[in-house]
């Protein structure tokens, strides 16, 4: 009956399996702390950092490794003591790029808050903690939260909005966190609310985590500023645009950013990282990452070091049962495929993905048939097979005519085509040369 | 360290995301209207004997192969394997009396398999149903030999179809047709085999609608429009306007045809505009024209207007204002 009722709505979203009941239920466990970690001076959207430690330095756990360089940018931290072995190219998530490599002593010294806890804030500082501790959006999007907490003058923001929508398939990073630590997410929530100045925000969870609803629910009893939403459980919901425009009805604008329609959406991992930086003063150094996927033999929910390679991850949870195809960052539908098991886990590791062979490999193109859902599933509205074909005619005008530039990457038209058509491979090369074309 | 399984960096597959995909094929979505469709050529075969069977098979045997042969000529990919052939050939059976020589099913196959399909460039690029291109074809003609109605074994007798009472400015049905339970379940009547049992495609429908096949709305509201206007016609006559629903070719074209992907509109809104349109004709076909077979020139008409209903109702893309303009996109 319920799916009956599914198919008699409007969509906007694919119904893919979410296949998180390996690990949906694993309480978070501290992860093996490896004998080498290493910390790409890019680990967010922006600037890279600059490294401010040499060769042969001292860290401890919250020490400063490298200096946030321009606006947009995140300071780095070790998550180990030790010694600052090398700086160097390693294999990371953006390919071979430069990092610092800090060897393990295992004595876990741990380095000055940063600011004394007993001491009460203002939001003007609490702001600047934010920034100084290098957090960035922990859903995956890595942008500097203190930057999207502090909008121009001219764009006041009313709504906040905690994501929890955790639409990805396997992963359970986000459920386990609100199940486990739902008091110091509310507490991180009025720290958000505190600093915006907005006397409104709002919790959006799917449907399909009931724990982690209840939960939460409970944990906000005592707030009636804070509000929960439950979302039904369709991908992406959890996408920063379905969001806004499900919960406060606004849609952001071509090309804007939700602080033109007055919002700001925060990543519920990201909230428990301004907790433990505006409370306790701990800078960003560990996070949660679910490890899954078929070919896993033990799937689990971790609490990482950042730094910490893929490969100890894998080993932690036993290794494979099955050969794997894919080792993905991210989620099924747009996490980043990776060939190195050395690449480390970052601020905005989420969750790695395993896919077995047949599972990962793509059929044969035929030829559409004109089935419409790729319209369907589109979660903006687009026309895929239409910027699909403009595109493959060569025809980029078309293409930005009928919004290519608004596509937002979710991979639900490549997920449904019937005719295996590769959409959004497509979409997103007319993309680019749009892009490329209006730079010229 | 024997016996564990590695991650072999090198066999990796790095093809960007997404990294899963839906199990549905275009062959699998044709294999779900094909059995849709068996719940009608059941009903059929019940009640017209087992003729019925051999008419359906002729119709796929012959488009598959007309397919087949097509392809092998141009030297082109065989694609009898989707089976959108079968699905074509078994609209073709299923659309023709029992009476209907073999020689018109096949016809109509080459007809709709060749020109209609293939010739535009095939699957996904006609822009006509082929199925109901041939229909209306064979009826145009070749009516002598199709229209031939009879009622059901064992006292076959020649009849008129429901549809030749009401039709022809008719505002009341008239004592011979067939009370609305005899409509509904298809006894006693003539017409083409397979929208004798309305129930049946009722039960297609529902399967096709859960499978998501189909999107519901299409079907119901190309029904909607067209019991509308018959009972604004025929002074709200419940009667009158349930014998128009469950006569003639209706519900078997509102889920077989009307629905069809390639021949349709693209576009959500478009969708509803191509069945009020197809709805709107065929009652139009019906009452002022009396038409046989109006509501497949019908939908002939709204297939040619789908490419320009899609330009006009393009959904509006989230965070714009207005429908995104196009020029004419080749559509597949």
């Amino acid at each position: 009956m319920k799916k009956l009722f599914h198919l008699m709505r409007k969509r906007q979203g694919a119904y893919t399996e979410d296949r998180k009941e390996r690990t949906e239920h694993r309480p978070v466990e501290e992860a093996p702390v490896p004998e080498y970690l290493i910390f790409p001076l890019s680990m967010h959207i922006g600037a890279p950092t600059k490294p401010i430690v040499s060769i042969g330095d001292h860290v401890k756990v919250g020490t400063l490794l490298a200096e946030k360089d321009g606006m947009i940018s995140a300071n780095i931290y070790s998550s180990v003591s030790g010694e600052v072995v090398d700086i160097t190219n390693h294999p990371t998530l953006n390919g071979d790029s430069p990092c610092i490599i800090v060897k393990n002593d295992y004595k876990d010294e741990s380095a000055e808050p940063l600011f004394d806890p007993s001491i009460e804030l203002d939001p003007t500082k609490k702001l600047q903690l934010i920034e100084q501790a290098g957090i960035v959006g922990m859903g995956g999007a890595t942008f500097p939260t203190s930057v999207k907490l502090s909008p121009p003058p001219n764009k006041t923001i009313d709504t906040l909005i905690i994501n929890g929508a955790e639409c990805e398939s396997y992963s359970t990073a986000d459920h386990r966190l609100m199940v486990e630590y739902a008091e110091e997410l509310v507490e991180g929530v009025r720290i958000l609310m505190e600093v915006l100045s907005v006397n409104k925000a709002y919790i959006a969870l799917e449907t399909n985590v009931h724990e982690s609803v209840a939960i939460m629910q409970a944990a906000i009893q005592d707030h009636d500023t804070i509000e929960i939403k439950e979302l039904e459980t369709i991908y992406p919901q959890g996408s920063e645009k379905n969001l806004i425009q499900k919960l406060t009805g606004r849609e952001v604008p071509p090309g804007g950013l939700p602080a033109d329609v007055h919002t700001v959406v925060t990543n519920v991992a990201t909230t428990y990282a301004v907790y433990e930086a505006v409370k306790l003063g701990r800078p960003l150094t560990k996070r949660i990452t679910t490890v899954s996927g078929e070919p896993i033999k033990e799937p689990k929910n971790f609490w990482v070091r950042i730094g910490t390679p893929i490969n100890t991850l894998i080993e932690a949870c036993d290794g494979f049962r099955s050969s794997p195809g894919k080792m993905i960052h991210g989620g099924p539908m747009m996490g980043k495929p990776l060939t190195s098991g050395r690449v480390p886990i970052t601020k905005g590791s989420s969750v790695i993905t395993f896919l077995a062979k047949e599972e990962a490999s793509r059929s044969e193109r035929t030829p559409c048939i004109k089935c419409a859902e790729c319209l369907h599933v589109c979660p903006v509205s687009l026309q895929p097979i239409l910027i699909s074909n403009a595109y493959e005619d060569g025809d980029l005008d078309q293409a930005e005519q009928l919004g290519a530039l608004d596509c937002i990457d979710c991979g639900n038209c490549s997920y449904i085509c019937p005719a295996k058509i590769p959409l959004l491979d497509n979409i997103r090369a007319a993309k680019q040369a749009i892009k490329a074309q209006k730079e010229d | 360290m024997n016996g564990t399984i590695s991650l072999n960096e090198g066999r990796l597959n790095k093809t960007p995301s997404p990294h899963l995909y839906s199990r549905r094929s275009s062959g699998w979505i044709m294999q779900q209207v094909i059995i849709a469709l068996l719940f009608p050529t059941i009903a059929a075969t019940y009640f017209f004997g087992w003729r019925v069977l051999l008419m359906v098979a002729v119709g796929m045997i012959s488009s598959i192969g007309f397919e087949f042969l097509y392809q092998k000529w141009r030297g082109l990919d065989i694609t009898i394997h989707d089976y959108s052939a079968a699905v074509t050939g078994m609209l073709i059976g299923l659309s023709l009396p029992v009476t209907a020589p073999m020689w018109s099913i096949v016809l109509g196959s080459a007809f709709a398999i060749l020109l209609v399909k293939q010739l535009p460039g095939g699957i996904g690029r006609n822009a006509f149903n082929p199925a109901v291109a041939a229909r209306v074809m064979l009826k145009i003609f070749f009516s002598p030999w199709i229209t031939n109605w009879v009622t059901p074994e064992p006292d076959v007798v020649a009849t008129a179809t429901p549809l030749e009472y009401i039709g022809n400015f008719s505002r009341s049905v008239p004592a011979e047709v067939p009370g609305l339970w005899d409509l509904f379940l298809g006894v006693g009547l003539g017409g083409n085999v397979g929208e004798t049992s309305k129930l049946a495609i009722l039960i297609g429908f529902v399967y096709l609608v859960v499978r998501g096949i189909i999107d519901y709305k299409v079907p119901i509201i190309f029904v909607l429009t067209t019991a509308t206007l018959a009972s604004l016609y025929g002074d709200f006559s419940f009667t009158y306007y349930m014998t128009h629903v469950l006569s003639g070719t209706l519900l078997f074209g509102a889920v077989y045809m009307v629905t069809d992907y390639s021949s349709g509109a693209l576009t959500p809104d478009g969708k509803i505009v191509f069945a009020i349109g197809c709805g709107v004709l065929t009652m139009l076909l019906r009452i002022v024209f009396d038409f046989p077979g109006g509501i497949g020139i019908a939908i002939l008409i709204m297939n040619g207007l789908a490419p320009l209903i899609d330009k006009y109702l393009a959904p509006r893309i989230y965070g714009h204002k207005k429908r995104p303009t196009r020029e004419n996109v080749k559509i597949s």
